[in-house]
């Protein structure tokens, strides 16, 4: 069982009705077991279709799925490995939230109303109250502790945390890390780079229904720009044709540019002048994906 | 049996308010009964147009069973219990599915046709407790309403059908709701065949070469047999049968194959 991937998909297309618009063009796609996976793309990009066709919500028009090895079309209780989270959590309004989790956790054969209180508790969700007069972000985390409670061995999120404030994305990304270090894996789409960036091992990009790319996190954070600022005794030097670095601007003691990859050699060429200070931002992972959601290869 | 304990719990407040108002509705006109009953009455009935009489069922009105046929059971309690029933039917899959809640619980390990019957089967008890109780509240009114003259057995017939006139248009709304996804297409079919019915078995059947429509209307499947003076129509209680669980089944086939809606 090690080495069958979580997900895997290929030529995966999805047209909808006759001739309507083509969601996935021929996706390929392997996630192994015990990764987080983040997959990102612009709306539209065939991120959801993705998704629901993990869930077996909709059939593929031609290619093959395998989720945990499996034909998600041909055994329902696949689901039950499954924990499922959609960024508009809508349920009926009409009953408490405690009712709810109880029916959706027999419906898996049953879910230890402990785990359920623990959960609940811990993103301080008030299980008595009617769906209907909980806030909007309350509800996602009834979401959330569905998606969560019976410990899947894959958890498919498809914007998780759209709806919730800062900090509940932060108790998010514990979730997240912990179903990481539980062995669980996790295939989650996201527009937050933050929580990308704090959860995610790989992450693959999708544009126009196609992969654009899959790249570690590692590599595409050596590959952002990262904003530089060197502060100069006197005069910023003009320092041109150095590996890496583009957008060159000096303006009288402060150089300002953009650094791609290795640092070495803007370093030793701004250390043949008196550097008074120098600043080097966070690489902006959210800028690369700009790039490649606009241009497909960055 | 998850989902069907869910769907009736779901449900629990509507369905408990039809029953009730159902079940007064007819226990109202029962009540009628004596005053309809006198002399009097029967010389103002008997001077109606034939025609109009015929179009509303009412030859010799001051009997039980043509006065039950035509009051308690004919107009007002079918056409109401086909609303019920095309109400519940719709909200079974399209409903469910355009409110956007239906992903959540089909992302679950439970099988769509499961899912579908279950809801489906919920629906079923619902309109068999209507009947019941109905049948149970008219039974008792006998003695006080003075239409003892009307048996229990033949009671229980005619809502026996009317059950099953109602499991009709439950399974016509469940089954388009379920092959389309779409409540608007599952509540026109529902409104169009209950209309059509009843102009069927009504006012085309004065037009001469429009006779036929009886036939094939799902009123003369539930009352065209006199089941308060016949007992059941098994004939009849076989057409709606059939057709319910064609409509289910039908319905129930495409929702299994098909994408669900986001």
């Amino acid at each position: 069982m090690a080495d069958t991937p979580a997900i895997q998909t290929d030529a995966l297309v999805k047209r909808y009705g006759r001739g309507g618009t083509t969601a996935l063009k021929g996706l390929d796609l392997s996630v192994a077991m015990g990764e987080v996976f983040g997959f990102l793309g612009p709306n539209g990009a065939g991120k959801s279709t993705t998704i629901r066709i993990l869930l077996d919500l909709i059939r593929p028009t031609s290619g093959s799925v395998r989720v945990l090895g499996v034909d998600p079309r041909s055994s329902h209780e696949l689901r039950g490995k499954l924990g499922y989270l959609a960024g508009d959590f809508v349920v009926n309004g009409r009953q408490t939230g405690r009712e709810l989790l109880t029916y959706l956790g027999d419906l898996r054969g049953g879910v230890p109303a402990q785990r359920i209180d623990q959960l609940a508790s811990s993103l301080d969700l008030d299980l008595t109250k009617r769906i209907g007069s909980l806030s909007k972000g309350n509800r996602q985390k009834l979401g959330v502790v569905q998606a969560f409670m019976h410990r899947p061995p894959l958890l498919v999120l498809d914007e998780p945390t759209s709806g919730l404030d800062p900090f509940l994305q932060q108790q998010f990304v514990e979730l997240v890390r912990e179903a990481a270090d539980n062995g669980q894996t996790v295939f989650m789409s996201s527009h937050v780079m933050s929580e990308v960036q704090q959860t995610c091992d790989r992450v693959g990009i999708i544009r126009a229904g196609e992969l654009v790319t899959v790249e570690h996190i590692d590599d595409l954070r050596k590959r952002a720009l990262r904003k530089i600022e060197v502060r100069f005794g006197a005069d910023a030097p003009l320092l041109e044709g150095i590996a890496g670095v583009t957008d060159v601007v000096a303006d009288g003691k402060v150089l300002r540019c953009k650094l791609s990859g290795d640092a070495d050699a803007l370093v030793k060429a701004v250390a043949q002048h008196h550097v008074v200070d120098l600043i080097s931002e966070e690489p902006e992972l959210e800028e690369l994906f700009f790039t490649y959601y606009r241009h497909g290869e960055a | 049996m998850r989902v069907f304990m869910k769907s009736l719990r779901d449900n629990r407040r509507g369905w408990i308010g039809w029953t009730l108002a159902l079940t007064a509705i007819a226990a109202m006109y029962a009540s009628f009964y004596p005053s309809i009953n006198n002399p009097a009455m029967a010389d103002a009935l008997n001077s109606f147009p034939q025609g109009l009489k015929e179009a509303f069922h009412m030859e010799d009105y001051t009997k039980p069973e043509n006065y039950f046929a035509v009051s308690v059971f004919g107009l007002l309690v079918p056409i109401l219990v086909a609303v019920f029933a095309i109400s519940a039917g719709v909200k079974a899959i399209a409903g469910d599915e355009e409110a956007g809640t239906l992903d959540l619980v089909q992302a679950h390990p439970v099988s769509r046709i499961s899912l579908a019957l279950q809801r489906f089967s919920a629906i079923l008890s619902a309109l068999l407790a209507v009947a019941a109780v109905m049948c149970l509240v008219v039974i008792a009114l006998r003695g006080p309403g003075q239409f003892t003259a009307l048996s229990p057995g033949h009671i229980l017939a005619i809502c026996f059908q009317l059950a099953l006139f109602g499991l009709l248009f439950a399974a016509l709304a469940y089954g388009v709701g379920a092959w389309t996804g779409r409540r608007v297409y599952a509540i026109a079919a529902g409104a169009a065949v209950a209309v059509l019915g009843y102009l069927g078995d009504s006012f085309f059947t004065q037009i001469d070469g429009l006779k036929w429509t009886e036939k094939f209307s799902p009123f003369d499947w539930y009352l065209g047999g006199e089941p308060l003076k016949n007992g059941v129509q098994w004939g009849h209680a076989g057409l709606l049968v059939g057709l319910a669980v064609l409509f289910v089944a039908l319905g129930t086939w495409r929702y299994n194959r098909r994408d669900i809606a986001v």
